[in-house]
């Protein structure tokens, strides 16, 4: 365990302090966890209902898809604020009644959303496209609409107040946003600095980013909430759909840039070697606030009157918005590991395996992104297909492998568990048939967000369903892991 | 020398204050929804926020014991800010003369309130309601901009389409700004 930033880089914090952040961050987790399986669960129950194995009706199974959708999202942008966080903090001045603050209001705004699930009957899709929230033909009430939108507002503020403290904090320490994300090295105007901390870079362009999404969601949701109970108002629908995509997109596309730093923080610490910044890595980030937030529209190149230039930038666009920061995790993190007897336990097989399941995932998501592959594959199970990839094989092991550090497996030598390695199995396993499945149901022109599905393609929903059981099946000790070992576990450091 | 310059400034505000509320300059604004809403409006906010720079510090100093981190000054800009944002108060004042005195007394007042209590708020709470202000610009741009029907009745609907325009100008115009001044450290206007 040689530590490798230079360590008068690190913010001083009372001991009652980090005490505190640690009990926050292992909420962020255990809560984050415990929701994915939830939604897991859900996503079983959907698969093995198109498969004909789970008799529910119809309208429940959109209350379902809806939570699951809301409630993926949610604990990925909770979870990976967990990561980020706790590593961030270590740079610059954060404050713990924030963060708190930032946990409280989104239970409450869940609390909303599950009440308008399930209470209320809303099954319009975490999405709530415009004008489908206001036309339910009797399915859910206008109030359960609009109390589903108000959840999402008030977990925006909440999120909002989270990343102004990020600002205030970088502000604090670097006087710009441009300084913390290196551009002012990158450009010449500063001398490189190789210790320039990753974290740094990553928090600043996920509070770039997501305040500029949340600036958008906060104008289009209370718009959407003036139309329920003012029907005469009736905004342009496709600028609706411009602002909720880019909206939901910037948002659980952003979790994964902010929990990509725990690449950056464990894997040095796992090999001994400090990850350095370059000019590559620095251009790849700043590059990439523009393309996360330029690649929406991919999202909308069925619809006709977005004009052909729009349709081909979001193509184009989205071509390269998967890569620039890919490529140079993917690629430092090779280089660190190559040759340096790395530990292989959980940790580092988790963060491992995320690498791998971002760059194949991005494959059938550029390849979806093109134009002409898109006029077959919109709305298939192809689009699930390459976002259960990147999230549940990318996304989930970097928090995943992060709890792990965090029950301080890096401090023993012992190997991880065969309970654990069976965890893995299964869920790498699982994970992979679960994507794989959506994408050849894609491949064969099966819609996604049907409830029932057509004889012909049951079979391939069962296959879904048994994969699912599989993924549950390793999630559960995940989150046995997160119950029982993390709560007692002391900082790693 | 201080002390006069100070007393003038003072009486300045004042007389804007005043020409302000002189019936032909107060039709003059009020004639058009774009002049009404835009410049009658916020002069009188500015107006009152001014003010507060002239207060002497043992009022100050009384009002901060019940304003404690700016809130219930707060909460009383935003109220007075929200009833004035209803479409049917603003006719009102047009049409009537007691609704207008009102209109006089409490905008300025709330650009005191808000003069009083900005300063106090947390940086947190300011960027909070930073962005809900923005995000009121252009929602109600919006809404203007879209709305079928007249808003008020003492306006025509091209007037309200036009103030709808502008707010959308004006926020992004803000939200541009506001960018440089964080991510490059470009600060367009001293504040
Ligand atoms: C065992 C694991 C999972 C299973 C079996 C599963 C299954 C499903 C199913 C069946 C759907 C609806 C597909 C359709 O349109 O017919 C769905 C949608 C979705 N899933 Fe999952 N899911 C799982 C985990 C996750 C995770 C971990 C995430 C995110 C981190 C996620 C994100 C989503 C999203 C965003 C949707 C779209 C909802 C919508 O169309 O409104 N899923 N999932
Ligand atoms: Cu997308």
């Amino acid at each position: 365990m040689s530590s490798t930033a230079t360590t008068s880089d690190k913010i001083e914090y009372s001991e009652a302090e980090n005490r505190n952040a640690l009990i926050a961050v292992k909420a962020h987790l255990i809560t984050g966890l415990l929701v994915f399986l939830l939604m897991m669960l859900a996503g079983f129950a959907m698969r093995a209902a198109q498969g004909t194995w789970l008799d529910i009706p119809v309208d429940l199974f959109y209350q379902i898809m809806t939570v699951h959708g809301v409630g993926v999202v949610g604990a990925a942008g909770l979870a990976s604020t967990g990561v980020l966080w706790y590593f961030l903090r270590q740079y610059v001045r954060l404050s713990n009644t924030i963060v708190w603050t930032n946990y409280f209001i989104f239970l409450i705004g869940v609390v909303l959303i599950l009440g308008s699930i399930f209470l209320g009957k809303y099954g319009g899709a975490w999405t709530f496209l415009y004008p489908l929230p206001g036309n339910s033909l009797g399915a859910w009430s206008t109030g359960s609409a609009a109390l589903f939108q108000v959840g999402l507002l008030l977990i925006g503020t909440g999120f909002l107040i989270l990343y102004l403290d990020f600002g205030r904090g970088i502000l604090g320490r670097y006087g710009s946003l441009g300084r913390a994300l290196g551009v002012t090295q990158l450009f010449g105007m500063e001398p490189l600095n190789i210790y320039h901390p990753a974290t740094v870079v990553a928090g600043t362009m996920v509070l770039i980013v997501n305040f500029i999404g949340i600036a958008a969601g906060a104008v289009v949701l209370v718009m959407g909430l003036v139309n329920l109970y003012y029907p005469e108002f009736k905004p342009d629908p496709m600028l609706m759909k411009h602002l909720i995509y880019f909206f939901g997109h910037v948002f659980i596309n952003v979790a994964m840039y902010a929990a990509v730093v725990a690449v950056y923080e464990l894997l040095p610490r796992y090999t001994g070697r400090p990850w350095k910044t370059n000019k590559v890595f620095l251009a790849a980030w700043f590059a990439i606030i523009f393309l996360v937030m330029g690649v929406y529209p991919h999202h909308l190149l069925m619809d006709f009157p977005v004009p052909a230039w729009a349709a081909i930038t979001a193509q184009v666009l989205s071509f390269g918005s998967g890569l620039p920061v890919l490529v140079v995790t993917g690629y430092g993190a090779l280089m660190i590991v190559y040759r340096s007897g790395i530990k292989w336990n959980n940790t580092t097989k988790l963060i491992f395996l995320s690498l791998f399941g971002w760059a194949a995932g991005v494959i059938p998501a550029i390849l979806d992104a093109m134009v002409t592959v898109n006029r077959v594959f919109h709305n298939t199970l192809w689009v699930p297909g390459h976002f259960h990839f990147y999230l549940l094989l990318g996304l989930l092991p970097m928090i995943i492998g992060f709890m792990y550090h965090l029950t301080g497996e890096g401090k023993e030598k012992a190997q991880s568990s065969a309970t654990d390695n069976f965890g893995f199995w299964a869920y790498f396993v699982g994970c992979l048939m679960t994507s794989m499945v959506f994408l050849a149901s894609g491949a064969n022109s099966v819609p996604r967000r049907w409830a029932v599905h057509m004889e012909e393609w049951v079979t391939l929903a069962q296959f879904g369903a048994v994969a699912a059981a599989l993924v549950l099946l390793g999630m559960l000790i995940f989150v046995f892991r997160s119950l029982f070992s993390l709560p007692k576990a002391a900082n790693p450091n | 020398m201080e002390i006069i310059s100070k007393f003038k400034r003072e009486w300045m505000l004042l007389v804007v204050f005043i020409i302000l509320a002189l019936a032909p300059v107060r039709h003059f604004l009020e004639q058009s929804m774009v002049t009404h809403m835009l410049i009658q409006l916020p002069a009188l906010v500015i107006i009152g926020w001014l003010a507060t720079n002239f207060f002497p510090a043992s009022w100050k100093e009384r009002i901060k014991e019940w304003n404690r981190w700016g809130i219930s000054g707060m909460a009383f800009a935003i109220v007075i800010m929200l009833y004035w944002m209803l479409p049917r108060t603003l006719d009102a004042a047009l049409s009537e003369w007691p609704i207008e005195l009102v209109k006089f007394t409490t905008v300025p007042l709330m650009g005191m309130a808000l003069g009083l209590s900005w300063p106090l708020l947390n940086s947190i709470a300011q960027g909070v309601l930073k962005l809900e202000f923005w995000a009121t610009f252009m929602r109600m741009g919006w809404l203007y901009l879209d709305l079928p029907d007249r808003l008020c009745s003492n306006y025509l609907l091209g007037d309200q389409r036009i103030l709808g325009q502008l707010l959308l100008v004006a926020g992004t115009i803000w939200a541009f700004t506001w960018m440089l001044r964080i991510v490059f450290g470009v600060n367009l206007i001293k504040t």
